[in-house]
């Protein structure tokens, strides 16, 4: 018996000339599992397209100011003409107005390419600097140059110093005070020696607590730090007042007679309080109209006076004495008087300009920096003689923890810059019933 | 394929093409007011060349169906489908700026990253395996004519069985007056009973598990003990009935390789279409919101 030969006629026998048209193994799972995933693909997206669901198309979760949207893609992707159906600026402002940033801005961008959407749940506020330095890193404005730095790329590299520091600025207040004076130990206080803290005089709106150095009852005033409503109400310091912060160790006594002290306001209202008082003290008792006084030692030298004849005599003289305690120290000791209608009329009291917002173009949030004590950032605070010294801090004691990186706080513009002028908001009327949104 | 020096203009090219996208996306990145973005400009600008690169590396399964298309050589096709395939991965990661939060948008990309997985896998083991086929299966066939050749062989088997014992199936009359091979009928009937009880069901079910005759060297030492069994007439047919088992131990040790060489291609084929399906529609629901 020969042994097998496989010849060129037995190997073309082998040959099935029609092996391709059937499909077997691997190939033939792989059309069928190509078949099954493309179909189960579109089976997917069937689904949710009988159902009237956009959920497979969302290009990620909404911001929690739009959670409620997320299944309702109409309500920001409005239909247009053409085929897009994109997010409009219109469509934002249905619902919230969006006031313009400056007036003679060259370029306005379109609401979602700062606020950008679909980037989950966190402020859709929190915008990337590039938003802002895409006309701060080389600003121009409607009417060419602009008045403010014009090259700025971020608050850690180009920023620079905060206008209140800069070279030539003062304090604006004409209020005289001594910080050095005030945080010394065993300053003379009201009962004997104090020493004060930052919080007796600053303090933020809503404390309940009483001042240690203020008239006790004394009205709190409206505040005047209502310019950035947007930030919660103790995040500025409450402005420095007479009544709740002086008050105790400034008295404005105006004669021995009185423990009283006259009110702290324009010298007209002091002059005719004090006159009506002497009016009324001399009338219960004439029997003092003759009795000269004692040098009052607080008072400069001066020829005694001779008694009085009579009641108006013995109020003139003592409104003479009074106005002489007050007009040429106890006012004088803070506040700059001037005598523009002669020495005999009335002083004229300066404006205290006392400044309430030191970077008006930014915000600052004392309450969100409480656990950093005051002089670690005001560190000049301590060495401060005069009014003019402006002691918020600079732009480099910022800088230590807000700066790039992870273990550092937030940087970017918007941490202290907002673009809209919320001044220019204007109400919207809601388009949505409850009914709705749920 | 093997990747050998023929691909090295691909290879640069490509690292080229990446380098250059790369320093391109970094700029965009970093100036783009609102980060990458695939609805901007760049960003659509590498969904498109992305989404291209996907579409070209896809046509290559149509390229083959086709052999006879004069549209370059298939060669030059798979390197394109394996570097540019490569490539757009980084565009379309570029395109969505590394971001993919969307249900479908997360679909895509999980198929994607498998898809080039399963690619580069594939790519691996196409060139290490196919010199195992060479050097193991001397007798390879063309992997859809297995079966159509193991009937043959099973054939033959049959034909030389039936020399030395006569129809299998039929009366002892008809099996005496058909051999071809003279005997003693008792060698005769030993042959008999060995290739039906042996040979015959493993050559019907070569790739049944445990069988003797499936295992070169078991199956060795079987023929071998049948060589002393049987007279020495019958050892001719011996040998062909070894050549032939040893011919169905290749068959099967073909398909084990052909396994190996494809079975990742069910992954990869059918993901790249229900990708390359789902990544259109993406494309236009995209453009609409």
């Amino acid at each position: 018996m020969a042994g097998r030969i496989r010849t060129n006629k037995k190997l073309a026998q082998r040959i099935n000339l029609n092996y391709f048209k059937t499909l077997r193994g691997i190939p033939r799972w792989r059309r069928i599992l190509s078949g099954v995933f493309v179909v189960a693909g579109l089976g997917w997206l069937g689904w949710y397209a009988l159902a009237g669901s956009p959920k497979p198309y969302n290009a990620g979760p909404l911001g929690h100011a739009h959670a409620l949207l997320g299944q309702k893609c109409g309500a920001c992707h409005m239909s247009q003409a053409s085929y897009r159906q994109s997010a409009t600026d219109q469509a934002c402002l249905g619902c919230h107005d969006g006031p313009v940033h400056q007036e003679d801005q060259r370029f306005t961008p379109s609401c979602s390419s700062c606020h950008v959407e679909h980037e989950g749940a966190f402020r859709l506020a929190s915008t990337s600097d590039a938003t802002c330095t895409q006309c701060h890193a080389d600003l121009k404005t409607t009417h060419g140059a602009s008045k403010f730095v014009s090259n700025i790329r971020g608050f850690d590299s180009s920023h620079p110093e905060f206008a209140a520091l800069r070279p030539g600025v003062m304090d604006p207040g004409t209020v005289k005070f001594n910080h050095q004076v005030h945080l010394k130990d065993e300053l003379r206080g009201p009962n004997g020696g104090v020493q004060l803290k930052c919080a007796d005089c600053h303090r933020p709106p809503g404390t309940d607590e009483s001042w240690p150095f203020g008239i006790s009852g004394a009205a709190l005033k409206p505040a005047s730090f209502t310019a950035s409503d947007r930030l919660p109400d103790r995040s500025y310091m409450q402005p420095v007042d007479y009544e709740k912060h002086c008050a105790t160790c400034h008295t404005l006594q105006f004669d021995r007679r009185f423990s009283e002290s006259t009110p702290h306001k324009e010298p007209k209202v002091v002059y005719d309080f004090v006159f009506n008082k002497l009016t009324e003290y001399i009338a219960g008792h004439p029997a003092e109209i003759p009795l000269v006084d004692e040098p009052d030692k607080r008072l400069p030298t001066r020829p005694p006076q001779p008694p009085a004849r009579n009641a108006a005599e013995w109020v003139q003289q003592r409104m003479a004495d009074a106005q002489l305690l007050l007009w040429r120290k106890s006012c004088k000791e803070c506040h700059a008087l001037s005598y523009s209608n002669g020495y005999d009329a009335l002083p004229v009291v300066a404006k205290s300009a006392i400044t309430t917002r030191w970077l008006p173009h930014a915000e600052f949030d004392h309450e969100a920096h409480q656990m950093v004590q005051c002089a670690s950032c005001h560190a000049k605070v301590n060495t401060s003689r005069e009014t003019s010294d402006v002691l918020i801090p600079g732009i480099q004691t910022c800088q230590q923890c807000h700066r790039a990186g992870q273990d550092a706080a937030e940087a970017r513009c918007f941490e202290c810059h907002v673009y809209h002028d919320w001044s220019k908001e204007k109400p919207v009327a809601g388009k949505y019933t409850v009914k709705q949104l749920q | 394929m093997r990747i050998d020096q023929t691909h090295r203009p691909w290879v640069i090219a490509t690292v080229a093409l990446a380098i250059v996208s790369t320093v391109a996306y970094v700029v965009y990145a970093v100036e783009a007011p609102a980060g990458p973005r695939g609805g901007s400009a760049m960003g659509l600008t590498f969904g498109i060349v992305g989404y291209g690169l996907m579409l070209y590396a896809g046509l290559l399964g149509a390229r083959k169906r086709v052999p006879t298309w004069r549209i370059g050589r298939a060669q030059t096709w798979m390197r394109g489908h394996l570097w540019l395939g490569l490539l757009s991965l980084l565009l379309i990661l570029f395109h969505g700026g590394f971001a993919f939060r969307g249900p479908l948008t997360l679909v895509l990309m999980l198929l994607f990253f498998i898809v080039i997985g399963s690619g580069i896998l594939g790519a691996a083991i196409q060139h290490y395996v196919p010199s195992l086929m060479t050097s193991r299966v001397p007798l390879e066939t063309i992997y859809e004519e297995i079966p159509h050749v193991r009937a043959q062989l099973r054939e033959e088997a049959d034909q030389l069985a039936a020399a030395i014992c006569g129809p299998l199936n039929g009366s002892t009359e008809e099996q005496t007056q058909s051999v071809l091979v003279e005997i003693e009928h008792d060698d005769r009937e030993r042959f008999r009973e060995v290739y039906l009880r042996k040979v015959r069901p493993y050559l019907a079910n070569p790739e049944t598990q445990g069988n003797e005759l499936g295992d070169p060297l078991r199956s060795g030492e079987t023929f071998e003990a049948l060589r002393r069994l049987l007279a020495e007439p019958v050892h001719g047919v011996l040998d062909d009935l070894e050549n032939i088992c040893e011919e169905e131990q290749q068959l099967s040790r073909q398909i084990r390789i052909y396994r190996w060489l494809h079975a990742w291609l069910l992954v990869h084929v059918p993901l790249s279409i229900a990708l390359l399906v789902l990544g259109a529609i993406h494309a236009v629901m995209a453009l609409r919101y």
